[in-house]
């Protein structure tokens, strides 16, 4: 059995060269200024007002959207995780499906839902009733994220909650428990992998987008996302651009840590390898 | 709750957010059948773009390259994925935690990081960025997605018969092929799917370790989102939809029971579903044919703005030419300038705006050939030559092509006060109905004309109050824009808008309501030009390629696709059109000229100092 261990090497050899050392690289220019010297600032870049500011505002809407999609996709995981037939896997796929369509048509649609003479405007004008701001604002943004990365959530919950054993649900009823107490001592706790995986999965691309609050937002929002990526594209500094994604990366640390600690045996992945047994 | 009505409710919640997610794709689907090209506008029902889509070379093999990247980056991501996944599960613990925290970074760090050090590491070790670039880039992200859903199942396969068999004379090849793969295959399919699904859907990565002439989905859509999306991508898109939604659909298929490994079923959910992608694979491999034309005369490599030339116009000049075109795309000057500066990629001929042109030349970037001396260079007015001569003194390096002016696009129905003045757009009754620039220069450049300062002002006491001027406008201010105007104004989203000349031809076209001035406080002129940088391969051709567009029947093509201003005096006499040869934004006279301000480089300290001030606002 432990020979077989060679077989990662492909996979090792792969990731120190295009993962391993590109993050060098990240790590070089963020450390260095345009003349190659040794410097903090690139790094304390992050805490300028007006970049604190921005990384406060993604952290609550990124935040927002997570606790959304878990709120949203639990309920639709439990509902096809009952199903326990091929019907809730068909379903589950037809959550994934939307992101075979380009994911910059799908945003852009949105615009033509949401804006002021949109589809949903109108829709509301032939009822009669009040006009409502829709795009532009924070709160669109946020439907942005929650619509984008819903799937990632809706899928390690699936995989985990189709896993539980009906008996032991089953012998908790027997047991005296009410539905909410089977849930509370039973479901929920079982599926904390699921639930950890799907909060970074959300968290951490809606932490960091730019294409969404550019596209949703109006360019009146502005997340550390979009600072770090006009930082690249608008011809400012890659150097201080790599800073803030080092500091950045803080955060995505912190989830690592988070699923290593909740969901050591990665049994929530995206999709565990297709649900049911 | 009764058992009934429990039932129906989640029901009903599953359809809810069903309909959310499928929401904006049927709004995409309703477009690709929209008669009129802008968003914003319904103008009856047509088929016009699927016919169109058929010809369209272009999203054809952007569609073609999407497809083979992401089959070969999910195939190979699902050998190394699959090998890894064997290999990880028997490493020690602390080393296996390790191996797996490696496979979690592209999944959880930011697709911008990754992309960007990714497009560090090929431009530090002189990789092309090219197609090989960006499979490499796709295979990267895609491994994790393949180790992550192939790693549980091995934990669930039967380790002991796998044992068992060995202990009964099985060679261990074997007894993994007989009992730890066929535990592991859905794993494996799972990832695969989820890899192909991944590469299709990236945007970001693609962008930036992408190189000339190639072309995803994602990235030509980005390309295209400056002049509007063309319906042909949305009709292509709603097949695609369809096609996967049948696929879906088939492969599930459960027919009544007692019949389930009928003949039947196989053949719906197998045989149907294989034809379907073989007939699919055929097609795209049938279009990337065209793709591969031979270079006769060798090749020049070009660099230009999405969508700013007549794509006949490639043709044209490969036929009289015999030279192949390398055509390359790009957003902004400052996406471009660090391909350039860095010599990642040796461009033949590129066409920056004035002011990069400037910085260019600052920095040696570029190659000096008498600009006014090329053959057809006579075509271009004088007064364009003295413009660009405020940045290229003795016409070395620049032959001006486009130029516009930066003005106030509003709608007459909303709008009923004359409109010669920036300050309208300060003004408290227009609230939600201003759209402006979202770019540096322009916001802050009308903003310091306005104020009576000049547009590259560099002294920190003016900039603040305009800085101040912007933080006051924004509440006023419905978005901040760039490609989204034009649509937006002609679907009478906003009152006023700060808008390119050509974009205000466009706009106005298309609805009458609509109007364009420019303030008298001054204003901002741009000229793009093609420039041949210093590390050029083919120089004479870039010449031939340059002279070529500067012919008069050239010219007009390219200012008949994309309205916008031209420096060449001999098109307004071609033109047909009594519209566009009538324009009055699209011509004007020198005394319109005289008054407007070039943007120049100031310089990387000023640059800083210019975009600390845009954040301040931004966030505000």
């Amino acid at each position: 059995m432990r020979r077989r261990s060679w077989l990662a090497a492909p996979f090792i050899l792969w990731s120190a060269a295009f993962i391993i050392i590109p993050l060098l690289l990240i790590v070089y220019f963020g450390m260095t200024d345009g003349d190659g010297a040794f410097t903090w600032s690139n790094l304390a870049a992050m805490a300028e007002v007006d970049n604190l500011k921005a990384l406060g505002l993604a952290l609550l809407l990124s935040l927002s959207a997570t606790l959304i999609c878990l709120i949203l996709a639990y309920p639709i995981a439990m509902i096809l995780a009952e199903r326990r037939t091929s019907s809730g896997t068909l379903i589950a796929m037809l959550f994934i499906l939307p992101m075979w369509m380009n994911f910059l048509l799908r945003t852009m649609a949105w615009q033509t839902l949401l804006e002021k003479n949109g589809v949903i405007n109108t829709l509301l004008h032939v009822l009669r009733l009040p006009s409502v701001t829709l795009i532009y604002t924070p709160s669109a943004v946020v439907l942005g994220m929650v619509y984008n990365f819903l799937p990632f959530m809706i899928l390690p919950l699936y995989t985990v909650l189709s896993k539980i054993d009906r008996d032991v649900l089953l012998a908790a009823r027997d047991l005296g428990a009410g539905p909410w107490q089977t849930f509370l001592r039973i479901t929920l706790p079982l599926s904390t992998p699921g639930m950890i995986s799907g909060i970074t999965m959300v968290f951490v691309p809606s932490l960091t987008t730019f294409v969404i609050t550019d596209m949703l937002g109006g360019g009146k929002v502005q997340l550390i996302g979009n600072t770090i990526e006009q930082e690249f594209i608008q011809g400012s500094s890659w150097h201080v651009g790599s800073g803030l994604s080092l500091i950045l990366m803080i955060f995505v640390l912190i989830s690592m840590a988070f699923v290593a600690k909740y969901d050591p045996q990665q049994s929530g992945s995206l999709i565990g390898g297709g649900g049911r047994e | 709750m009764n058992r009934k009505s429990i039932q129906t409710a989640k029901r009903l919640y599953t359809v809810l957010l069903i309909l959310f997610m499928y929401a904006p794709i049927f709004a995409m689907i309703a477009l690709s059948f929209n008669a009129s090209k802008f968003r914003a506008v319904w103008g009856g029902f047509t088929l016009d773009w699927y016919q169109r889509l058929i010809h369209d070379h272009v999203i054809l093999s952007a569609f073609y390259n999407t497809i083979l990247i992401a089959l070969i980056a999910s195939i190979l991501a699902t050998l190394i994925g699959t090998l890894a996944a064997l290999g990880i599960s028997v490493l020690p613990s602390r080393s296996r935690t390790a191996s797996l925290a490696v496979a979690n970074i592209p999944m959880l760090n930011a697709d911008i990081v990754t992309g960007i050090s990714l497009m560090l590491l090929f431009i530090a070790c002189r990789i092309k960025l090219g197609f090989a670039s960006v499979l490499i880039a796709h295979i990267t992200f895609d491994i994790p997605f393949v180790i992550l859903s192939v790693l549980p199942k091995l934990k669930q396969s039967r380790q002991r018969t796998y044992e068992a068999a060995l202990d009964l004379g099985a060679d261990s090849w074997q007894a993994f092929w007989r009992i730890i793969f066929p535990d592991i295959l859905p794993g494996i399919l799972s990832g695969f799917m989820l890899a192909f699904t991944m590469s299709i859907d990236d945007f970001i990565i693609t962008h930036f370790t992408k190189g000339p002439g190639v072309d995803t989905l994602s990235t030509c859509i980005y390309s295209e989102v400056r002049k509007g999306i063309r319906p042909e991508m949305y009709a292509l898109s709603t097949l695609l939809f369809v096609l996967v939604l049948l696929l879906l659909i088939l492969i599930n298929y459960q027919p009544a029971k007692g019949n389930r490994k009928g003949v039947k079923r196989l053949v719906l959910s197998r045989v149907v579903p294989g034809a379907l992608i073989l007939s699919f694979l055929v097609f795209a491999l049938f279009y990337a044919r065209n793709d591969t034309a031979a270079a006769g005369q060798g090749q020049v490599i070009v660099y230009n703005w999405g969508e700013y030339l007549d794509p006949d116009v490639v043709a044209q000049f490969e036929e009289e030419t015999g030279i192949h075109v390398v055509y390359e795309e790009y957003e902004t000057n400052e996406i471009m300038y660090p391909k350039i500066a860095s010599g990642a990629i040796a461009y033949d001929a590129v066409c920056p705006s004035e002011y990069m042109v400037q910085r260019m030349i600052d920095e040696d970037l570029l190659y000096a050939f008498d600009a006014k001396d090329l053959p057809q260079s006579g075509n271009i007015g004088d007064r364009y030559w003295k413009i660009s001569g405020s940045i290229d003194p003795e016409n070395r390096y620049f032959v001006p092509y486009y130029w516009g002016t930066v003005g106030i696009l509003y709608n007459k129905s909303k709008v009923k006060e004359p409109v010669d003045s920036w300050s309208i757009l300060w003004d408290k009754k227009y609230k939600g109905e201003i759209l402006m620039q979202n770019s540096v220069r322009d916001a802050l450049g009308i903003t310091l004309k306005y104020l009576g300062y000049s547009l590259n002002s560099t002294d920190l006491d003016e900039l603040h109050e305009a800085r101040d001027m912007l933080i006051r406008q924004k509440p006023l201010v419905q978005a901040y824009v760039v490609d989204q105007v034009r649509d937006m104004m002609i679907g009478n989203e906003a009152a006023l808008a700060v808008i390119y000349s050509g974009e205000a031809h466009v706009s106005q076209a298309a609805n009458p309501d609509l109007a364009y001035a420019i303030p008298k406080e001054g204003s901002n002129v741009w000229m793009d030009g093609w420039v041949i940088p210093k590390n050029a391969k083919n120089k004479d051709n870039a010449k031939k390629w340059i002279s070529f567009l500067c012919r008069p029947d050239i010219a007009k093509k390219n200012f008949e696709y994309i309205t916008y201003s031209v420096t060449n005096e001999k098109v307004r006499d071609l033109v047909d059109d009594p519209v566009l040869k009538n324009s009055p934004i699209l011509w004007s006279t020198d005394e319109e000229l005289t008054d407007l301000e070039t943007f120049r480089y100031l310089g990387k300290e000023n640059t800083d100092l210019y975009n600390r001030l845009w954040r301040d606002i931004k966030s505000h």
